[in-house]
């Protein structure tokens, strides 16, 4: 990847008082137990990650640890077919057939310098860790794909909509994420399609480094044979990962030293822990033998802690935001200021394939209705449309909701008509690029957070509508269950009763008897009946 | 299709020590068996059947290409005959393609299933032809499915395949990779396994206890040694098991099939490390024989049934639709500056009003959730109930 020049990256790196004050995010993806959530406790030196089906309520960061947790994990994104949330909880053995869909979460801390065991206390990071559950646990993924995407290009959306502001928030957040750590399975065969899909779509937003995890399931020669085979894949399948390339202009001797070692170890290797033996250090412990992870030659961990804290914490958030960051921005603003570049830009959008909000939804509001009269608004509206909103499952409670919203809508719609029916301006072609241009820039924020809205909605919409059908189901199989059951007692009941009596001939014909008379679903009437 | 040459015993099984007439029946049952691998892939079902075949039958030539095994592309089937005193048992192993690895997985299982159906398919065919010759039968007796180590637990791919295939064939689940686990994360996967399981209501081969010997006080030693066997065996159940193709000498000197870390050597045959011996057993052994016969009686015939009863079962399933509508871009811009204002000032209220809903909206939601798995789970304590009763009076009835 190239390093945007105007940003010469090596005169910030190293450089300590840059550093106060940071911020600075990763994002760990990878299928599901591949060790996510041990690195990210690793990566802290502390517990605060609870393992799936393990819920513990900690956040034991130790006292001596350089870690403060500031804000605790939350749930910043999640979706699913069926509705209903399994993030951690424990494990129900009666939902496991359940597609988890995808929860993406975030944990804010504040960190020392973790590479530098010199620094001082004024070398603070303020971290934000975000983390996946789900990958690779849905019998179609895609959904975690669009839900990845998303959070990621709202990331940038909300950057957006804060630089294009009149006034600016203090209190800004900057969320985008500079680094993507990618877990690959210790499979021991080249990567796969999995692999390749999502990080390729992921390496649109940010920098993206594959990490072989549980490394202990690889001798000497089988490591350094599947290292082989993934940076050959690599190639093969064009995976845009970020690379330690040297600039021989640019670069002095130690950095190109220093990267030209970093990228003939990718990908790194890694094995973690968090269970600390009697000494107090991080062990993986089998009947044949210990590991202890912080031993130097047998996992990169140690290096890439370095890289993630230390030599290259600048260049990947350089990269996205000078690069990755502005490259969106362009095509976004581009759409915006000329509906003729925006045909071309549409491509874009569509290469972009994720369900994300985009301009379109704004379009698409102005353009529903009966009014049709702009030339400008109206210009490529084919395929632009309202968002379909699902039926939330014939729920009365959901449509005052839906009438609201739809109430809300038309009203802006009216606002927005009548302001460009008293403005002939807007739909003349001819009105200074400048003025035009202010004027775009001005709106985007408000465009941008009403596409959010009506995303959020439509979401929630679908969720609710997952949700209801789900547990209807559930209901459904359960009063079968309840009536099969009832239906088997009173059988054996009367088999009973007739047993003292006459010959287990009855039988037969008493149960076809008692299905015709018992049709009654109602498990109120059964549960009543029995008690 | 590859043909490991007629093997001559390595170390004894104990095929020859089986219960005289049992081996009578084994001998007239056709004499031989099949087993096949399954899984997502890159979990060691290649290296496994490696594995099985130097601990128990030695190939003649090694593996043809000395490289790293390379992935598995088509389901490939290796013959090779186990031979131990007079007694010859003709055993076939079926490689498959390991599942898992695109986007989207749904029916992976299908090409698996499908080929159990098929064997069951050729052999009903030519049971049907007037001289009742069997000249090929593949008809599997143990499916092998192999579980990725990630001490967490069952996930929906996994209990969908399994439930396929235990309607189809003995159902025998392993943890693949199992030296990637330490003891306690082992001991918690494999509860986490059975539990799953066992709710699902997944029906996996146990090695069957004939309780009746007990209670009979008939019991002789060696009665009661083969129920403590089948005992064990049920209680490790799913297996943990390591593969491996090399050979390494221990620290008592001697040679043993083995992964070579730099913290320790894992012995495959050794009981404190993996399952892989009572595994082996299981199949080879002591319950060879239920094996053979459980898939005859019960699976072929459920077969036979469904075929000549023609019911056609079919699954529907219901995906999804990812809407990714193709958008295009307009612009609006707003010329007075009041106008302008006002509207700006207009939508932020508006979006702190429906930020407000829609919070409003996500608790509705909760609660509305948390009222119904309330509901679901007095229903379920109701049932609970119910089956209690059922059970007193089939009790009481007898
Ligand atoms: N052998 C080995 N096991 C590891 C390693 N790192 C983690 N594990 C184990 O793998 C299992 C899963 O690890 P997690 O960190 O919970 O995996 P995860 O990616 O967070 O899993 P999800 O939250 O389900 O996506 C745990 O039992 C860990 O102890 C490693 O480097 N080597
Ligand atoms: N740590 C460990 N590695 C293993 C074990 N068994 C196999 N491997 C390694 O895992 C990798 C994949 O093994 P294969 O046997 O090809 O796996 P497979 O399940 O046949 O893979 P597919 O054919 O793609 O389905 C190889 O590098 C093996 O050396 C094991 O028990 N433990
Ligand atoms: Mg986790
Ligand atoms: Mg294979």
């Amino acid at each position: 990847m190239n390093r945007d020049s105007a940003m010469p990256a090596n005169l910030l790196r190293r450089k300590k008082d840059t550093k106060r004050g940071i911020t600075y995010t990763m994002l760990l993806c990878g299928r599901d137990g591949v060790g996510k959530t041990t690195f990210a406790n690793n990566l802290l030196e502390s517990n605060i990650f609870s393992h799936k089906y393990n819920v513990v309520n900690q956040i034991t960061a130790e006292n001596e640890s350089k870690v403060k947790v500031i804000s605790p994990t939350k749930v910043v994104s999640y979706n699913s077919k069926n509705g209903i949330p399994t993030f951690m909880s424990e494990l129900d053995p009666s939902r496991a057939q359940f597609e988890p869909g995808i929860t993406i979460t975030s944990t804010s801390v504040e960190i020392g310098d973790l590479a530098d065991e010199t620094a001082n206390e004024d070398d603070i990071i303020l971290f934000n860790l975000v983390n996946t559950y789900g990958i690779g646990e849905n019998l179609d993924d895609s959904l975690c794909f669009d839900e990845l995407t998303t959070y990621l290009e709202q990331q940038f959306d909300l950057v957006l909509a804060e630089e294009t502001r009149i006034k600016r928030n203090p209190r800004f957040e900057d969320t985008r994420v500079h680094i993507i750590l990618y877990f690959i399975e210790p499979t021991g065969h080249g990567l796969r399609e999995l692999d390749v899909e999502l990080m390729k779509r992921l390496s649109r937003y940010s920098n993206v480094l594959p990490i072989i995890s549980k490394a202990d399931s690889f001798g000497k020669e089988e490591l350094a044979q599947f290292k082989k085979t993934i940076m050959k894949d690599v190639e093969l399948y064009n995976v845009p990962i970020y690379k330690f390339e040297v600039d021989p202009e640019d670069d002095d001797l130690e950095t190109i030293e220093e990267n030209q070692t970093l990228a003939s170890l990718q990908p790194f290797s890694i094995i973690c822990s968090d269970v600390k033996d009697k000494n107090g250090s991080y062990v993986r412990s089998y009947p044949w033998g210990d590991i202890n992870i912080t031993t130097d030659n047998i996992s990169d961990l140690k290096v890439l802690k370095n890289v993630l804290f230390g030599s290259h914490l600048q260049e990947f958030k350089d990269t996205t935001q000078n690069l990755l960051y502005e490259n969106y921005r362009a095509e976004k603003l581009s759409t915006v200021t000329s509906p003729h570049i925006g045909a071309s830009g549409k491509d874009n959008t569509a290469n972009r394939a994720s369900a994300a909000p985009s301009l379109s939804n704004f379009a698409s509001l102005v353009n529903t209705g009966q009014f049709k009269s702009s030339q400008t608004l109206a210009m490529n509206l084919e395929g632009a449309r309202t968002p379909e909103l699902k039926e939330p499952y014939d729920n009365d409670q959901a449509s005052p909701i839906k009438k609201m919203s739809q109430a809300l809508k038309e009203e802006n719609e009216e606002i927005i008509k009548n302001i460009k029916m008293e403005s002939p301006l807007i739909n003349d072609h001819n009105i200074p690029e400048k003025t035009k241009l202010r004027n775009i820039s001005e709106t985007v924020p408000y465009v941008l957070r009403h596409e959010r809205i009506i995303a959020r909605q439509q979401k929630l919409e679908e969720l609710e509508a997952q949700s209801a059908k789900e547990l209807q189901k559930r209901i459904q199989d359960l009063e079968k269950k309840a009536h099969n059951l009832k239906l088997r007692e009173k059988l054996l009941r009367q088999q009973k009763d007739h047993s003292s009596s006459s010959s287990s001939l009855t039988t037969a014909s008493s149960g076809t008897q008692l299905k015709k008379e018992d049709t009654l679903t109602d498990l109120a009437s059964i549960a009543s009946g029995r008690n | 299709m590859s043909t490991a040459a007629v093997a001559v015993p390595t170390n004894s099984v104990g095929i020859s020590n089986l219960p005289n007439q049992r081996y009578k029946i084994v001998n007239e049952k056709g004499d031989h068996f099949t087993i096949m691998v399954c899984g997502e892939s890159g979990l060691g079902k290649t290296t496994f059947i490696n594995t099985l075949f130097q601990t128990t039958l030695k190939h003649q030539e090694p593996r043809r290409n000395n490289g790293p095994i390379k992935k598995t592309i088509d389901i490939d089937i290796t013959r090779a005959v186990l031979e131990e005193k007079n007694f010859k048992l003709r055993v076939n192993v079926i490689d498959t393609p390991g599942f898992g690895d695109n986007v989207n997985n749904n029916k992976s299982w299908q090409r698996i299933i499908d080929f159990i159906d098929d064997q069951h398919d050729s052999y009903m065919r030519q049971e049907q032809q007037p001289f009742r010759k069997i000249k090929f039968d593949l008809r599997v007796h143990a499916v092998l499915y192999f579980i990725k180590p990630t001490g967490h637990g069952l996930k929906p791919l996994d209990i969908e395949t399994m439930k396929k295939i235990s309607t189809r064939a003995n159902l025998i689940p392993v943890i693949a990779k199992t030296d990637t686990l330490t003891q306690q994360e082992l001991s918690t996967f494999k509860l986490r396994i059975r539990q799953v399981i066992e709710t699902q209501e997944i029906r996996i081969f146990t090695p069957p206890i004939d309780e009746s010997i007990l209670s009979n006080g008939s019991a002789t030693e060696d009665n009661s040694a083969a129920i403590e066997h089948a005992r064990q065996l049920i209680e490790s159940m799913p297996f943990a098991i390591v593969g491996s193709e090399e050979r390494f000498t221990n620290d008592k000197g001697v040679q043993v099939i083995a992964r070579k870390y730099p913290w320790g050597l894992v012995e495959i045959e050794n009981d404190s490390h993996c399952d892989f011996r009572k595994l082996r057993s299981l199949l080879l052994r002591t319950n060879l024989l239920d094996l053979i016969l459980s898939t005859e009686e019960v699976h072929y015939e459920a077969y036979r049934a469904l075929r000549l009863g023609n019911s056609n079962e079919e699954n529907k399933d219901s995906s999804i639709p990812i809407n990714t509508p193709a958008r295009k871009l307009l612009s609006s811009n707003p010329h007075f500056k009041e106008e302008e204002n006002a509207l700006k000032k207009y939508f932020t209220e508006q979006v702190k009003a429906e930020e407000q809903r829609f919070r409003q909206w996500e608790q509705n939601i909760v609660n509305e959730r948390v009222r119904l798995n309330n509901d679901l789970e007095d229903i379920q304590s109701k049932v609970k109930k119910l089956e209690e009763q059922v059970k007193n009076l089939q009790l009481k009835k007898r």
